[in-house]
């Protein structure tokens, strides 16, 4: 793929501008990044790819609670270990960069949080997601009353054919009117 | 493989108005129990039920993906939620059928392309070009969306006032130092004996210069059209309706949403779980941070939710008692509010007394009273509105909403105080140049705000900070707190200062660019009080909803500023020995004279235009636009209503489908591995159900 050479070659580099949202500079300091992340050896490898375990020593995703989450998502790997390539990487900047579409955002965003990856948002994904944003600890965990009314106040707004779940298309009808969204759902090098 | 065919058969029927991913988990699940001889990896490929989300990117899910993605090929590839292998496929894909089709279709779909890249070069070069752009992206990162709506609407007032600016300096100022030779050599002689106290007070030098209004001199520059008064009240009333025209379409813009939803479509939580989380914060504290922020705002709304349960069971004599408490804090903000506005009368009628005192510090003093006050009013009264707002046993929501109304009618009330007593006492004093005097009053109010922001920023903030450093135990420092950027307050500051800069163009020109100057400043020194004394305020504003808010101030700001002006203008006849308007009776008729030098035709024309016939005809015709638009939007609103319903009863179309598919399935249960091999069969019942 040609990410082992210092210097990524220009058709690549024009196509992976074509492929993605993302600027030529914004490209060329992703390329950076992941090599500065490679482990020695697997820099001369054709097509390295990047364990979960370093791709989280990035600033951008250390502190974020779906950390693991997105590696898992945008990972293309037959394993599900969330070992990223880099065009991978790449996928997962252009889904979070300024210009990427709200549609592109929501759904990745879905995908993020199905925790169970099943297609839906169930009471089980709400409860983890709502985990995350509080904190997973004891003492930062809603009371499970709380979670409850939470639970049922979330699915009483937005699932809206009323199947006990949130699926993509009600997911994305909820996100569309929230403007705030696409401004905070981005991750930028 | 061979179980996926039935299943795109089937999507394949039903996928032109359904989301198809969900069905396909619907249905596999229920597949699952009469397929249990499946292949596991079959069978995980299923589970995982996302269209592309597989590392091969090929077989039933991307070709159902690609149904619904793939039938419009311009869609820019990078749009498509699908891995880098998968949408080169696309590609690949996109690129034969193109060869298939005619070439004058292939052509045009290039051409679109290229237009579109084109396009979207231009807007990143554009967006490359807006200043701040980093410093907004690194205070985002480290302070979250709330803080960065702040600068942001500190650089929409930039632009705004830039705009002014040109506005201003176009039809006032270059047509000034074009033709008038005499007044710019007059000017260019007055650069004597300058001394801070002038720029200041907007005395001295300043007086006569192109800041204030006395500096314009009524000249014809072009035939009897184009003169002073005419370009300064085009200028004048061009920034006024420009600044209009600008809020109110950004104020709507942020209401659509509402508007178009009615009350019945409430996310508020969903959008609080679903959206809340920033994902540009990098720092663990800040995520710490947010993560409580999150927390405490989950259950503040859990608790304002059972405060209404609360509030539907309360007693009688609760209520009586609760009445009466509300009624006796009003009262109290009702006092505290008039006591400022008496202060202010009394510090206006001072400094306006005419009696100078000779030391030039107390003069200074003297001065300055006004614009004291009133920063100081504002200073202290929004925080004991936010200490009342906690015995009225309101929800905490309403608690800091009702504090920022109290907040915005004292900060406009003052303003419109200070310019009801100004104005009362420019009528009764007999100044020869009053206009000048009033351009004075606006310019310290200008400045004044400036300089208290600079002062409370590096001798309170600052000293404050170095304090908490260096003596970290201190317990009297605990006591009084973190320091915190309280937005809604600040924004407040910034609605004040234009409100002022509205009022005060007309007699003070260069006003805008006084403010362009020091909303530049502003940002800078508030950038050094976020970064370096301030820690994230607790309760974030929803950043969205709260840009709304600010802009719908500021709209009633710039309301304010034309009704004073349009009053002063009308009441207070020009002074007849200064400024672009003397020896007129009025500023209005500036186009009298050129009017009468046309000829008959536009002559006749213009004055029909002015007459109240036109003005009816005119008002008819809004009547019937603003009526067809109404109605259109109750239409609107209606068929969303419909649309709602139909997507509800669509989905139990799919759930009786799918079970009657199960059910089916179940029936021929003998078959099922009969039927996982052949695959074309495809279920009879569907059919009848569809026709």
């Amino acid at each position: 793929m040609g990410t082992s050479a210092s210097q990524l070659p220009k058709d690549l580099l024009s196509e992976y501008q074509e492929l993605t949202f993302l600027t030529k500079q914004e490209i060329l300091l992703a390329h950076k990044r992941f090599t500065e992340l490679l482990a020695k050896d697997d820099r001369s490898c054709s097509n390295p790819r990047l364990p979960m375990s370093r791709i989280l020593t990035l600033p951008e995703l250390k502190s974020n609670p779906f950390k693991e989450r997105i590696c898992l998502v945008f990972s293309t790997s037959d394993n599900k270990d969330g070992s990223l390539t880099f065009e991978d990487f790449l996928d997962l900047l252009s889904a979070f960069s300024d210009s990427a579409t709200s549609d592109i955002k929501s759904h990745y965003a879905f995908r993020i949080f199905d925790f169970d990856d099943d297609g839906t948002l169930d009471r089980k994904d709400l409860e983890r997601l709502v985990n995350c944003l509080t904190g997973d600890t004891d003492e930062t965990r809603l009371t499970s009353d709380e979670m409850k009314q939470l639970i049922n106040n979330i699915l009483e707004e937005s699932d809206i054919d009323k199947d006990g779940t949130v699926n993509l298309s009600e997911f994305q009808h909820v996100i569309s009117r929230s403007p705030d969204f696409v401004s905070s759902f981005k991750i930028v090098l | 493989m061979g179980s996926t065919e039935p299943s795109s058969n089937f999507l394949r029927l039903v996928s032109e108005e359904m989301d198809t991913s969900e069905l396909t988990v619907v249905f596999c699940d229920d597949m699952q129990q009469p397929f249990c001889d499946q292949p596991p990896g079959g069978q995980s490929k299923h589970q995982q039920g996302w269209p592309g989300g597989s590392a091969q990117g090929q077989g039933a899910d991307d070709y159902v993906w690609g149904l619904s993605r793939d039938r419009d090929p311009n869609v820019p590839l990078r749009n498509l939620p699908l891995t880098m292998q998968e949408k080169r496929d696309t590609r690949e894909r996109r690129h034969l059928q193109r060869r298939s089709i005619g070439c004058w279709e292939s052509w045009r779909r290039s051409q679109s392309i290229m237009r579109r890249r084109c396009l979207e070069q231009m807007w990143q070069f554009l967006s490359g070009l807006q200043p701040w752009r980093r410093t907004l992206h690194s205070i985002e990162g480290k302070f979250g969306v709330g803080v960065k709506v702040y600068f942001a609407f500190l650089r929409y007032l930039v632009y705004l006032n830039l705009i002014s600016c040109l506005l201003t300096g176009g039809l006032i100022q270059a047509p000034e130092f074009i033709f008038d030779v005499d007044n710019r050599l007059y000017y260019h002689g007055g650069f004597k004996n300058v001394s801070v106290l002038h720029f200041l007070l907007g005395t001295g030098v300043l007086e006569h210069s192109p800041v204030f209004y006395r500096f314009y001199k009524p000249v014809l520059h072009w035939g009897q059209c184009l003169n002073t008064p005419l370009l300064f009240l085009l200028g004048v009333s061009s920034v006024l309706i420009l600044s209009l025209v600008v809020l109110v379409r950004r104020t709507v813009n942020g209401y659509k949403h509402k508007w178009m939803l009615g009350v019945r479509f409430s996310f508020n939580m969903s959008f609080k779980v679903f959206g809340s989380w920033d994902f540009c914060i990098q720092d663990p504290a800040s995520a710490a941070l947010k993560q409580r922020v999150i927390r405490d705002e989950l259950k503040m709304d859990l608790e304002e939710e059972r405060y209404h349960l609360r509030v539907s069971q309360r007693t009688c004599r609760q209520k009586l008692w609760l009445c009466f408490i509300r009624l006796l804090l009003n009262f109290m903000v009702v006092i505290l509010l008039g006591g400022s506005f008496y202060l202010i009368y009394r510090a206006t009628a001072f400094s306006q007394s005419g009696k100078l005192p000779e030391n030039e510090f107390l003069r200074l003093l003297q001065q300055y009273l006004p614009p004291f006050t009133i920063t100081l009013v504002n200073f202290v009264l929004p925080q004991l509105f936010r200490i009342i707002s906690k015995f009225e046993d309101y929800s905490l929501t309403v608690q800091v909403n009702i504090t920022l109304v109290r907040s915005i009618i004292l900060k406009l009330a003052c303003l419109g105080i200070f310019l009801f007593f100004l104005y009362m006492t420019l009528q009764t004093n007999n100044n020869e140049c009053w206009e000048n005097q009033f351009g004075q009053e606006m310019y310290k109010l200008l400045v004044f705000d400036f300089l208290a922001c600079f002062t409370v920023t590096f001798f309170v903030m600052f000293p404050k900070t170095l304090l908490r450093e260096h003596f970290p135990n201190n317990n009297l420092l605990k006591v009084m707190g973190v320091q915190k950027f309280v937005i809604p307050f600040h924004v407040l500051d910034l609605i004040y200062s234009q409100t002022v800069t509205w009022v005060g163009v007309f007699y003070c020109p260069l006003l805008p660019f006084i403010s362009l100057i020091k909303l530049f400043l502003v940002f800078y020194i508030k950038k050094f009080a976020v970064r370096r004394c301030c820690d994230p305020a607790h309760r974030v504003f929803r950043a969205s909803n709260s840009s709304v808010l600010f802009h719908f101030i500021l709209l009633l700001g710039l309301l304010m500023a034309t009704v004073v002006l349009g009053i002063t203008l009308n009441k207070l006849p020009p002074s007849p020995k200064c400024g672009a308007f003397m020896d007129r009776g009025t500023v209005f008729n500036v186009t009298a004279d050129c009017v009468d030098s046309l000829p008959r035709v536009p002559r006749d024309l213009i004055h029909f235009m002015s007459s109240e016939a036109f003005a009816l005809s005119l008002i008819l015709a809004e009547i019937i636009l603003l009526t067809s638009s109404m109605s259109q939007r109750r239409a609107n609103n209606k068929s969303i209503e419909r649309l709602k319903n139909m997507l509800v009863i669509c989905s139990s179309d799919k759930w009786f489908l799918v079970r009657h598919q199960s059910a089916w399935l179940r029936s021929q249960s003998p078959e099922s591995s009969d039927f996982a091999g052949s695959g074309q069969l495809s279920p009879p019942p569907l059919q009848e159900d569809l026709s």
